[in-house]
């Protein structure tokens, strides 16, 4: 029981990492953006080669004790979110700026769609489709709780070291978004961009802000999926539905209702395997935003239309 | 040096398809100039077209002798151009006080010095800023979007029809409010369809009509021309 908490937890933050880019996007430019888990793929097949060129040059690396990986991982990781960034930058003036100024939202959400398919399979072309890994040593797992406390628990430390990542982004984000003009003129920019524009904020700026953050916390995403499970060129796409969910179920345009959508979906996920097994795992997640929306139409953190 | 000057403007939100046809107008400092006309005669895309909010295809736009033509709305906020939307003036999720301090961040004005005054100005909102925008009286908000594009201690004020939507008393009161924020130096135009009210506060009145200003006059001037009331009788200014 403990154990599949535990599991839902990880799986659900790394959701939700996902999830906060996706509702970002969706509040300040209105439209459901399918090619953001490629993002998350791209973010960790990009860590992946930088990680390929650091061992190049430096020679093999010795893990930092616990963990299954060294420091050239986490320059990796920031490298990746920058250059997934400027993906996100690229794929926006290439296409979605050209189509905001006269398409309609719906347009907006094909055009991703078939973003997502060039991105995955130019990922596919370049990398191949055979699974990676960071990092091939075996790690052991810490047992936190005994195995006749409610089943047990073990982590392993990359595990633990995924969730507090997660937990410090998520109080980065609320305190950027809070406290600084930029995140301030972000909140004004999804509540109402014309009257922002003419309060004096940059909504062009506003935008580029919105796809750094949201490919950003894309790629450590994608790094973390594939730290903690592999790395495969579906990776961002099988996210993509609990993704969705997470967001819809949060409150779609709601950075808190992702982060709370994403760990309902893990938990929601991990919970019914030993229920319906794991094949079925994914269509629980919808389950409980069907359960979720019939109830609440806005979703847990949605603000009334 | 006139405040602002609109010299054959010529905007629209579709390429070919000007709904603004080479309107000119000059408001000197201080002023309050109204803009009327009939519906459908691109007196709210003119002044959106100032604004920078629709696309100007044609002719100038000087504010204080400088050229603003075609600038970003964001950047005019920034030098000096207010201006109060006709709809959807006031982020409603917000309270006035988040509204006014919001403005203050973007706009980098020395905040708690800016928000006073404003608070003395609009005593109203200062007794209950901690209220969401979104309960606010139709008065009320109209006063708060006023407030909020005052933050940025504009030049000159636009407003797209600050009347919409109100009592005739609310009219009187938001208007009576403009004529005091023109005594702290503001520099007013309007656009409006509530032609009386508007002539009452205005010192100037253009009649716009089909994309073009037809009648150009001292306020009392126009309060009595029969030609204003033919152009709103539908003739379109056209002598048959």
């Amino acid at each position: 029981m403990l154990q599949l908490i535990a599991n839902g937890v990880i799986i659900g933050s790394v959701i939700a990492l996902g999830a906060i880019g996706l509702t970002l996007a969706y509040s300040i430019l209105r439209f459901a953006n399918f090619a953001h888990g490629e993002y998350l793929t791209w973010g960790a097949y990009l860590a992946w080669t930088a990680l390929l060129g650091f061992v190049a040059v430096m020679g093999p690396m010795t893990p930092i004790e616990p963990f299954s990986f060294g420091w050239p991982l986490l320059l990796s990781l920031v490298l990746a979110a920058v250059v997934t960034a400027g993906l996100a930058l690229a794929l926006d003036a290439l296409l979605f700026r050209r189509l905001r100024r006269r398409g309609s939202a719906i347009t907006l959400i094909m055009a991703s769609f078939g973003a997502a398919l060039v991105l995955r399979n130019m990922l596919q072309f370049t990398y191949g489709a055979v699974p990676e890994y960071y990092s091939r040593e075996i790690q052991v797992a810490i047992r936190l709780v005994p195995r006749d406390v409610l089943g047990g628990l073990r982590v392993t430390p990359d595990q633990l070291l995924v969730l507090g990542l997660t937990v410090v982004l998520v109080i980065a984000l609320h305190l950027f978004l809070t406290r600084t003009t930029l995140g301030k003129a972000m909140r004004a920019t999804s509540l109402n961009p014309q009257l922002a524009s003419v309060t004096g904020i940059d909504v062009d700026r506003v935008i580029r802000a919105t796809w750094i953050i949201g490919a950003v916390l894309a790629a450590v995403a994608g790094v973390f999926s594939g730290l903690t499970v592999q790395l495969r060129p579906q990776l961002g796409f099988d996210l993509l539905l609990p993704l969705f969910a997470a967001a819809i179920l949060g409150g779609i345009g709601s950075v808190y209702g992702a982060v709370a959508g994403g760990l309902i979906v893990g938990l929601a996920e991990s919970l019914s395997v030993p229920l319906v097994g794991a094949e079925y795992r994914a269509a629980t997640a919808f389950v409980v935003l069907i359960a979720i929306l019939l109830v609440r139409p806005t979703g847990l953190f949605g603000e009334k239309a | 040096m006139s405040a602002l000057s609109i010299e054959a403007l010529e905007a629209g939100y579709e390429p070919g398809l000007p709904i603004v046809r080479g309107a000119s107008l000059t408001v000197e400092p201080n002023e309050i100039v109204a803009v009327l006309g009939p519906n459908g005669a691109g007196k709210s895309t003119l002044i959106k077209a100032v604004a920078g909010l629709v696309p100007v295809t044609a002719g100038r736009v000087l504010l204080q002798g400088r050229d603003i033509t075609g600038r970003p709305a964001h950047r005019l906020v920034h030098e000096g151009l207010g201006f109060v939307p006709q709809t959807e003036n006031v982020f409603v999720n917000l309270s006035i006080e988040d509204n006014l301090d919001l403005a203050a961040s973007i706009v980098r004005a020395p905040k708690k010095q800016r928000l006073a005054e404003l608070y003395a100005l609009f005593p109203d909102l200062a007794r209950q800023r901690r209220l969401l925008a979104g309960r606010l009286s139709g008065g009320q908000r109209q006063m708060l979007a006023v407030a909020r594009a005052l933050v940025g201690a504009p030049k000159v004020l636009m407003l797209d029809e600050p009347s919409a939507g109100l009592s005739p008393k609310l009219v009187g009161l938001v208007f009576e409010k403009l004529l005091e924020v023109r005594r702290t130096g503001v520099t007013i135009l309007l656009v409006e369809q509530n032609v009386k009210a508007a002539l009452a506060i205005a010192d100037r009145a253009a009649v716009l009509v089909e994309g073009v200003e037809r009648i150009v006059g001292r306020a009392g001037d126009l309060a009595n021309d029969p030609r204003v009331a033919d152009l709103y009788l539908g003739h379109n200014g056209r002598v048959a």
